[in-house]
This record gives C-alpha cells, structure tokens and sequence, in this order.
C-alpha cells in the first residue's frame, strides 16, 4: 500500500535526456529546475499566477501536436520533454524577434542591464542581426509614483506586476490599457501608486527595464554590485535581503526569497530606509576621557584601561542601555559582562513603535511590524525591558542619574542631554555616533552597524536569522561582541569571543530559549526559537 | 428610409412557422430600450454608438436604466463579465466612456478604476472620447479597399471637413477607419451609427451626408 502511495505522488519524466522524478502537479519548468536546466520565462513568477501568456517557455513534448508552455504544463508520467530541440530553439528566437520588435535595445542607459532576462535570452539564442526596417513606436517614460517608473519601450506585457498588484498587494491600480503595440501597463490615469506600501516588488519581479526604482535610478550598474545575505533591520518582521553595495556603501535593498518570513516580497518602508547605513560622521578610533579631558587613543590602550577601571569596579551596582538595532551576540555579551562587572540593576533599550501594522494581503505571513528595530523580540528574550515612548525616546531617567557603573551600547541617546551620566562612577559608551550625552563618558568606544559585521536577529515570529558582512566598518570600529566578550572573558578569566559563531554559541549555552540551535543549522533560512513560542 | 411600418429588430413579426410571441423572442430580461412607436430601429438603444442621449454628465443608471442595469448585472455570474454590457449602456447613456464614467462603473460593480479602463481601452468601439452624433465608420480592410474605401474614406473627411478621429465643428460627424465590419459581399461598407450603408462610392458620399443632415433637421 505504501508503495502505491508513494508511486500516486510523484510522477517520473525525461527531460532532455534525463530522467527526473517529481511530485504530482509539478510544472514541466520547475521539473526542469531541479536539473538544472532553465527554461526562458517572463510571465511565470513562482509567487504568482501563470497566465502563460509569453510564450518563450515553451517546449517540445514528445507525442503532443505543438509546443506546450512549461509553465502550466503538468509533468506526466513517461513524458518525454525537450527544452533544447531545434523545434523548441526555433520558436524561442522567434518569440524573441517579436519581443524586440519596438524594443529601444537602449541597455547602455538601462538600469536592468546585467540582470535583464530579455538581454540575457536574446543574447543566448536571439539572432545575431535584427531584421526589422521599420521605425519602432516610442512611448518615453511614466512616472508612477512612489518610488516606480515606468518606460513603456522596455516593456515585455508579462503583466507580472499586474498580477502582483491584484493578487499579492490586493490592490488592482495597474492595468494593461490599450492593446496590440500600443499596449501599456497604467493605473487609473493620473492616480498613480502612491500610498500602495508593497508597490516597490513590481520593480524586482519586473524582468526586464521597464519598472525601475526611481531611487536606485541611474546609480550604479548591475555588474558593479556585491550581494550580501542580510536581514532587513527597518522592522521587527526581519525579512530576508540582499544588500546590494558599491564602493563600501549600500545601494539598494533587495528581498531574498524566505517562504517562512517574506516570500519573494518585502515592504516599501524597508526597502527604502538604507540610508542610514551609509551615513558619514561615524565614530572611528577609541577615545579616553570626561568632557574637555576626552583624548584620543587606540583600542589595546583603551581596553587595558576599560579592564582596570571594571575591576576596581567590582560588585558596584550597574545599568545597561541596549539597543534593538543590536545583535543578539552584542546585547549577550553586555549582559554577560554587566554581570560580570557587578550588580546589573537593569538592563533596558528603546525603539520606535509605529501606529500600526501593514500586513501583505495576499502573502499575510509577511506584515510590517509596528516594532521598527530588527532585534525587539531579540533583545527581550536575551533579558532587556523596553523603556521610553512609543518614538523611541524617553525612559532613561534612573540611567541619567546612576551613581554606579553605566554602559550605553548603540543607543545613540539623541534625547538626552550633556548631563547624561553626570553621576556615574564610570560611563562606557559604545556607539556607531558621537553623541552630545556621551559627554561624560570615560570611555567612547566606536562600533559597527549590523551591515559591517556578522550576528543574528530574533524576529518578531521568533525565528533566529543571520545577517552577514557587506561593508568594511569604518577605521578601526569594532562588533559589540568582540569588544565587550573581550572584556567580559578578561574579568572571568575565560576564553574571548574570536568569531560572532562563538559569540553565538555562548549565548546558547546562557539562554534556554535558543536550545539546541547551532551557528551552521541557522543559515540562510534561519531557525525558529522553539522556546520563544512555549 | 421606406415608409414600410416598423418593426422592432430581432422580431420578424409572428410568421407562423414558430408558436412564439415577440416577448418569447426577447425575453422578459430584454435590457435594451425599444424604439419609440414609429421610429427607425436607430433611434433605440440596444447597441453600442446607439448615443440617443448623449449627454456626457447624464446619470449613470437611474430611473428605468437603472432597472435595465440590473437586468444585465442578473443575467452574468460575476461583476467582471457583466462589466462589457454595463459598459455599453454607459456610453449609451452618455456617448462616450470618459475616466469619469469608468470609475463610476467600476465602483458600481465592485471592481478597481483600473480594471475598468483596461478593458474599456482595449475594445475599440468603446467611444472613450465624445464622438459626433453621427459616428462614420468606413471599412478599409481588403475587400472594401480593393474597391475604393480609400477614396470613400477621403471624401468623408472632405465633405464633413474634419480629420480622421476628429469630430466636425458642427458637431455632428465623426469619421473613423474601421477593420472588417463583415459586409465583403458589398463594398465598401459604411457604417454610420448602427445603420449599414454598403456599395459606397465616393460619388455618394454628398448625399449619404444631405440624408444625415436633413435627419437631424427632421428631429
């Protein structure tokens, strides 16, 4: 019997030679894709309807009269499919003549050229020579609004961004108006996109040029890119990305596919607000020193003096201001050496709390959270309180006026004044920016942001997620954890922290909640906290 | 025009070959207006370019029309296929479909402004600009242009004076090229609002426009 189960759930096939097996209802392109083999798509999205209206996925199926568009065509059993017979081949540049009809093959200006499905399929199997006489018909460019712009030249009719609008935003604004060449994709006349929240993923699934990001317009090239695997850190959703950087500063934000967290989508809001990371000013060596005795100095100095002072220190009372923009491995670390260093009294943080949330309608797992930090659920479980208003701000009193020992890492304290631990016994500031409250600190220690160094996030669904490196930080700033697990194994006398894996590893060992997970098993996917949910 | 009576079009009158009536004919779901007592066929409202009102800010759908929406919106399963006829009532009811238009029936069967002008942009005889009260759709597609709709089609412009797509300062004439309006057997075909004038020459074309003209004068 269970060997008839299992023969009713996948169905075996040939393609292009070799034999695959696949589950039932697998189209003949995904069937495909577990070899390896791409079959040339534009209107098939996995995260869409397939309208099979492109008609360059077609293939040959043995035994059927025409060509079968693979994306809807259902793997069978026996079927025998070619993707690469001179019939398929044949009609593929042919659809491709078509598409360049009225195409302006203007990718010199193109900001999708190197990622463009259009350059990269006609450059595969197009022909060497366009064979059209004819003026070609001009639209120029619409300006969507929001962060889309339209070039109606570009335009293969996919309709993807049509169907995301309907179906994914729930929202229908984007139509195809007209037909035949003069088809377009608009909105209702002048109504554009603006206030649509998810509107930006029509420019990523758009696959060609013809919906860009009016902010990414022109800026770089897509060659000229690196790709790094991050988390998004705008809310406390914590959707998969891709920081895209040029000469050490991130361009743009891009979704990476997590079917758990984000789907193939992420929200306007935090595709938009990378700015941040790129901001000048930033803090670059160690500095010694209250007020007007502030000296430079460098971090062997600095630290040795940093150890002395918490040793004499020893069993003061001590407060800790964390930071939801910090990794789990930093706020960690500064829990644990807070302990170390004496009595933590507590150990607080703040973040901006926004009015309410906007969820994805059709992908509802996806929700940007009212929590606009990337570690709130993070830093919760790791034993800090949330103070202060839902600005952010605020909340700070007992630290302001603490006698004993105060550390400050990653709150940039902007509502607090020079008087900002005036009364400490010794102020520790840690920080990416010099800031008027850090006045009195003894000690100003300069970090790096999420982007510059390697560590984790807890989302809001309790899933552990890694961000990895994409910029250099700037000077000589450090990751939180490695200075302050520096100190902490100095007091302890234990081993220090020499990669964000160690750094990880001790927070499992200090903290129930993250059992059994281990540096490796979170990945690219994350892991979801078991405990967090219990 | 004959001065035979008239006669509603779809209705051959009761032949005896069919135990029918003319409502067993048109169905008590019948939604278009029959042509006051007397009047040809195109003075009633049951095609599109039918513009009997022809007033752009005419109410959409109320009074007896509303009633007529409600029988075509009865008549099909989901807002989006009833969306073509609710679209040919309104431009009957206003001559045209303007952005205005579009959005009232697109909020009046639950679907988005945008979805509404899509299909009203793709199917050309959805008027989507005001068009004269006489819409002159002359047929240059082959078997008409092999018999001159080239010329037919140049002397209409001439003699109403205005371009192609454009509508006369009177007001009155609107000439458009059409594709096949699958009247081969006689070119070239004309038609004018929803009446038919086939074997067109360009020689007929002043009189065609004398006959239109003393219609309107006529009332």
């Amino acid at each position: 019997m269970a060997d008839n189960g299992r023969k009713a759930d996948t169905v075996t096939l040939t393609i292009d030679g070799h034999e695959v097996t696949v589950p039932k209802g697998t189209s003949l392109l995904h069937a495909a894709e577990t070899l390896g083999v791409e079959v040339p798509h534009y209107c098939y999205h996995p995260g869409l309807s397939a309208p099979a209206q492109c008609r360059i996925c077609l293939v040959e199926v043995e035994g059927a009269p025409k060509l079968q568009p693979s994306c809807v065509t259902m793997a069978q059993d026996g079927q025998v499919v070619h993707t690469e017979s001179a019939q398929a081949r044949r009609m593929r540049q042919g659809v491709l003549e078509f598409y360049l009809v009225n195409h302006p093959l203007d990718c010199p200006i193109c900001d999708m050229s190197g990622e463009c499905k259009l350059q990269d399929y006609v450059f595969n199997e197009g022909r060497e020579h366009g064979r059209g006489r004819e003026p070609k018909r001009v639209f120029g460019r619409d300006d969507f609004g929001g962060d889309v712009l339209y070039y109606g030249d570009r335009c293969v009719m996919c309709t993807r961004c049509v169907r995301f609008m309907d179906e994914v935003a729930r929202d229908g604004r984007l139509t195809v108006v007209e037909r035949g060449d003069r088809a377009v994709i608009d909105t209702f006349f002048e109504s554009g996109l603006d206030g649509a929240s998810f509107a930006g993923n029509i420019v990523d699934i758009c696959p060609v040029g013809a919906l860009v990001s009016k902010d990414f317009l022109h800026k770089a090239r897509a060659w000229d890119l690196d790709h790094t695997e991050s988390v998004c850190p705008n809310c406390s959703q914590g959707c998969n990305i891709d920081l895209h950087t040029r000469d050490n500063l991130v361009q743009r934000l891009k979704p990476r596919e997590n079917p758990e967290v984000n789907g193939h989508w992420m929200c306007d809001y935090g595709r938009a607000n990378y700015e941040w990371l790129n901001r000048p000013g930033r803090l670059e060596a160690p500095a010694v020193g209250r007020g007007d005795k502030r000296r430079a100095s460098d971090w062997q100095h600095a630290l040795h003096a940093l150890f002395e002072r918490l040793a004499e220190a020893e069993g003061a009372s001590v407060r800790v201001v964390g930071s939801a923009f910090s990794s789990n491995e930093a706020l960690d670390a500064l829990r644990a050496l807070a302990e170390q260093a004496g009595t933590l009294q507590a150990g607080v943080f703040r973040a901006r709390r926004a009015e309410d949330e906007d969820p994805l309608p059709g992908f509802p797992i996806l929700v940007r959270r009212r929590d606009l930090a990337p570690n709130v659920d993070g830093a919760g479980i790791l034993g800090f309180t949330r103070v202060g208003d839902d600005d952010g701000t605020g909340g700070l009193e007992e630290a302001a006026d603490h006698d004993g020992v105060l550390i400050v890492v990653g709150d940039e304290l902007a509502d607090q004044d020079e008087s900002f631990g005036a009364k400490a016994g010794l102020f520790v500031y840690l920080g990416t920016f010099d800031s008027p409250a850090a006045r009195n600190a003894d000690f100003v220690l300069p970090l790096t942001t999420f982007a510059e160094e390697e560590g984790t996030f807890v989302n809001a669904q309790g899933r552990v997620q890694r961000f990895r490196q994409g910029l250099r930080g700037p000077g000589t700033a450090q990751p939180a954890w490695l200075v302050l697990g520096t100190l902490a194994a100095a007091l302890t006398g234990g081993d220090r922290p020499v990669s964000a894996a160690d750094a990880f590893a001790s927070i499992v060992q200090r903290h129930a909640a993250f059992g059994g997970l281990i540096w490796e098993g979170v990945g690219s996917a994350g892991a979801a906290l078991e405990a967090a949910h219990a | 025009m004959s001065d035979a009576p008239f006669r509603n079009p779809g209705w051959a009158g009761n032949t005896g070959e069919f135990d029918l009536s003319e409502d067993d004919v048109r169905g008590a779901a019948y939604a278009g207006e029959r042509p006051p007592e007397g009047r040809h066929p195109s003075t009633s409202a049951s095609y599109p370019f039918m513009l009997v009102e022809r007033d752009p800010y005419a109410p959409l759908f109320e009074g007896r029309h509303k009633e007529r929406y409600e029988k075509i919106r009865s008549r099909y399963p989901t807002a989006m296929a009833a969306l073509l006829p609710a679209l040919n009532l309104a431009q009957e009811l206003r001559g045209h479909i303007s952005p205005e238009t579009m959005d009232e029936v697109a909020s009046l069967l639950g679907l988005s402004s945008a979805y509404v002008r899509g299909v009203a942009t793709f199917y050309t005889m959805y008027n989507k600009r005001p068009v004269g009260r006489f819409l002159i759709q002359v047929c240059t597609n082959i078997s008409c242009n092999i018999c001159g709709a080239d010329e037919v089609l140049a002397a209409f412009l001439e003699h109403t004076g205005t371009e192609l797509g454009d509508t006369s300062d009177d007001g009155n004439f609107t000439v458009v090229e059409a594709e096949c309006l699958a009247a081969c057997g006689f070119p070239t075909c004309v038609q004018i609002n929803e009446r038919y004038f086939e074997d067109v020459s360009a020689r007929d074309v002043p009189n065609i426009l004398k006959r239109l003209t003393d219609e309107l004068a006529a009332g």
